[in-house]
């Protein structure tokens, strides 16, 4: 009795075959036609890859907008209905305007303490002190750990008797107030989310920066220092423009990055009240129903639409605030 | 079965027969235990059953059994396929995601045979031609489980949409009232009966509350449901004939005033938060609860039994409502991909799993089968609960169902049960502006 992964091993094997016969054919057509023998190996050798970006990113992509202008279930093939899911996300879902105020607000606070966050953390970590490396492993695991475990432990942290709860119940005995529960109460949901979202600044954006404070050269300072600068100077007007392409980086992926959270807030449940991410939004019209996926396809293009635009503001600042070393040499 | 007289060769043929084993397998059993090449050639010529077992269907069954659960399951499982003659179910248990998980094999045409769907799914289901009509089957088929005159008829229409039928119903439990009696009787008070009702249900779970050792008389979360309430009081949610949605009137508005007046009081009941921490169903076993409603399968009554840390509970009805004791009752059922390759034995693989989950499961959806006996035979440690756990069925129901209804649950929830419970408007103000939201759904 052959089994299923046996099965499965087999739909590998003839799809691995498959993808090399079409480089081989690939690379005689392209010869056949006229291409030199380099330019034609390398996009049989891109091909794969190629095969994989159109049919799993730029196939659903497209598919996805179309899908956003049909009613469409996992169980029932698409039904168009024009522009419906966006009018009706726009005028009648009551749930819509929370949740862009939510994640927008959280967005908000979350991205430039996050990138002060990491400036502060690289800047400490640039520092001559003993244990560097110890301390850079440590700064950089919070990035190696699953973020589903992340998200359990923080829900246990912001519990009523939890750490968080306990470090801050001296500020509670002095203004004569319970201790919250952070996520039940409406207006802690918010500010218990940003604090969480601190915890990714401790990951790769954080060695991002200090890989960027490391490459700014020394005789900039040595030449600042014999002209008088102070140290606050020097940050000022060597450190901060020098790190700015990696600020400008680390600025454009929390961007995307907070608008589209989603682990935490799934695994830590809150009240709905005050909205959630638009990520979960999406995710729960698109799966906790049974034709929501037309919907929930509409509102991932408005949420495209709302990272596109904000990640274009900061391009169009960049040239006010972003220094290249190579363009004033140019 | 014998095999022959030599006990060996039986035992390798009997493996032979039940785990079916590769040709390469049996030689190295049989060379571990000892058996010639000879002595197997001739017994295997003669054993007829592993070739019968091979013409067997496979019939996959996805559930959200959980690992305990699913270990139940297969128990009966085996049952089944050991007396099946054309089947053998797999069981695929999916106990994360279930629903999302069965979505996508159902859209990528890879579902299993069989699946359980809870009652609130199965009409959705229907209407997206995702289920296997089998109303004609059930009609020549005599089987104890595929009689529909047997089943409770408000728990058989669950698996019923526009008067066909797509399921078999495979559990009821309706609501009980689960009590700690160390605390009555450390209080004074006299345990539960049938004359209790809701009135009298506040003024002990006041006069059990302690909050200096951190002990409610009750605790309520939005569970046990609204509608319940709503039922006790007369009115409904959805109409049975699906037409229409009056939580406006004012049995809904008066049952649902109740119930916005009881949960998360804190005069007997613990906060949201401290529910959410501490865990809603755990406080109870954890004694902290002295009155919690719990289906007629939980395990409250006899959880102390597993583990001596979990309070003594025991069973009583569902205090009265204005208008009668309706309680709610949990239900779900058994259904067959309308895709499936192997209809015939699904089907019949579907009502014999389904006579085996009814001596399995508390309680048995079937009149025949809604007794103390059955009720103990499958699972002995609620025999003492048995007599309360049968008086309630008669007052049972479940919802009406209808296509769209987790659209509609998020609406009823979202914006009329959620504000009501915190305070952000008048039941009579949210209901009048959430009925032509929830009509809009209806079928």
């Amino acid at each position: 009795m052959v089994g299923w992964y046996t099965l499965t091993l087999v739909d590998y094997a003839i799809a691995g075959t498959a993808i090399i016969v079409s480089m081989v054919v690939l690379n005689k057509v392209l010869r056949w036609l006229g291409v030199n023998r380099e330019a034609a190996t390398g996009y049989a050798l891109i091909l794969p890859w190629l095969l994989g970006f159109l049919i799993w990113n730029l196939g659903p992509f497209i598919a996805s907008f179309y899908f956003s202008l049909t009613e469409y279930g996992p169980l029932r093939s698409p039904r168009f209905i024009g522009l419906d899911n966006y009018v009706r996300m726009f005028r009648d879902d009551p749930n819509f305007w929370p949740v862009i105020r939510f994640t927008f607000l959280y967005s908000l606070f979350n991205v430039p303490l996050g990138l002060l966050g990491a400036l502060f953390t690289a800047t400490l970590l640039n520092q001559n002190v003993r244990g560097l490396g110890f301390w850079r492993t440590v700064y950089y695991l919070p990035a190696v750990l699953p973020a589903a475990a992340t998200a359990l432990l923080w829900r246990w942290l912001f519990a009523r008797s939890g750490l968080i709860n306990f470090i801050l119940r001296p500020i509670y005995n002095l203004l004569d107030i319970e201790a919250p529960s952070w996520f039940t109460e409406p207006r802690l949901i918010l500010p218990g989310y940003i604090i969480m979202g601190m915890w990714g600044v401790f990951g790769a954006n954080t060695i991002i920066l200090l890989a960027g404070l490391k490459n700014i050269p020394r005789d900039l300072y040595e030449a600042a220092i014999l002209d008088g600068a102070g140290r606050v100077k020097r940050y000022l007007t060597i450190t901060l423009p020098m790190l700015s392409p990696s600020l400008f980086y680390v600025l454009i992926m929390g961007i995307i990055g907070s608008f589209q959270a989603f682990t935490v807030a799934f695994f830590v449940d809150h009240s709905r009240r005050v909205g959630t991410f638009i990520n979960v939004y999406i995710y729960e019209q698109a799966f906790g129903r049974l034709n929501g996926m037309g919907y929930a396809a509409a509102l991932g293009w408005v949420a495209l639409v709302i990272i596109l635009l904000f990640t274009l503001l900061v391009f169009k600042s960049s040239p006010a605030w972003v220094y290249y070393e190579g363009e004033r040499a140019g | 079965m014998q095999w022959g007289h030599d006990p060996k060769l039986a035992q390798l043929l009997d493996e032979v027969q039940r785990l079916k084993l590769s040709r390469r397998s049996v030689l190295r059993r049989a060379a571990a235990l000892g058996v010639t090449g000879s002595a197997l050639a001739t017994a295997l010529a003669a054993a007829p059953a592993p070739a019968r077992a091979q013409s067997k269907t496979r019939i996959r069954l996805a559930t959200w059994a959980g690992a305990d659960e699913a270990n139940e399951l297969q128990g009966v499982i085996d049952k089944v396929n050991q007396e099946a003659t054309n089947f053998e179910i797999v069981s695929e248990p999916t106990p994360a995601d279930y629903y999302v998980k069965l979505q996508t094999t159902i859209a990528g045409g890879t579902a299993a045979d069989l699946f359980w769907l809870s009652q609130e799914y199965i009409a959705g289901y229907a209407d997206q031609g995702a289920l296997l009509d089998i109303t004609d089957r059930l009609e020549g088929d005599s089987r104890p489980a595929a009689n529909l005159s047997d089943y409770f008829e408000p728990i058989l229409r669950t698996a019923q949409y526009q008067e066909r039928t797509y399921g078999l119903p495979w559990i009821s439990q309706p609501v009980l009232l689960y009590y700690n009696p160390d605390l009555f009787a450390a209080a004074g008070i006299p345990e539960p009966d049938d004359t209790w009702d809701w009135q009298r249900f506040q003024e002990v779970a006041a006069q059990l509350t302690d909050p200096s050792k951190g002990i409610y008389g009750t605790a309520f979360n939005g569970w046990p449901p609204v509608q319940m309430f709503i039922w006790q009081a007369g009115g409904e949610v959805i109409t049975q004939d699906l037409s229409s949605c009056p939580v406006d009137s004012p049995e809904a508005i008066q049952a649902a005033e109740f119930y916005a007046s009881i949960i998360f009081n804190e005069e007997y009941a613990p906060s949201e938060a401290t529910l959410q921490e501490q865990g809603f169903g755990e406080m109870a076993k954890a004694g902290k609860v002295a009155m919690f409603f719990g289906g007629a399968a939980d395990d409250l009554d006899y959880a102390h039994k597993k583990d001596p840390a979990n309070a003594r509970m025991k069973v009583a009805l569902v205090p009265k409502g204005p208008q009668s004791r309706t309680t709610f009752a949990w239900t779900a059922s058994t259904v067959i991909y309308a895709g499936t390759e192997n209809a015939d034995a699904a089907y019949d693989a579907l009502v014999a799993l389904t006579e085996g989950i009814h001596h399995w499961k508390v309680v048995a959806p079937r009149q025949s089968l809604a007794n103390e006996e059955t009720i103990t035979a499958s699972v002995p440690d609620k025999q003492e609960s048995a007599p309360t756990i049968i008086k309630a069925m008669p007052d049972m129901r479940s919802f009406n169902i209808i296509p769209r209804h987790q659209e509609w649950d998020e609406i009823f929830w979202n914006e009329f049960q959620d504000p009501l419970y915190h305070g952000e408007g008048t039941a009579q103000e949210l209901a009048q502006s959430v009925r032509p939201k929830l009509e809009e759904l209806l079928p």
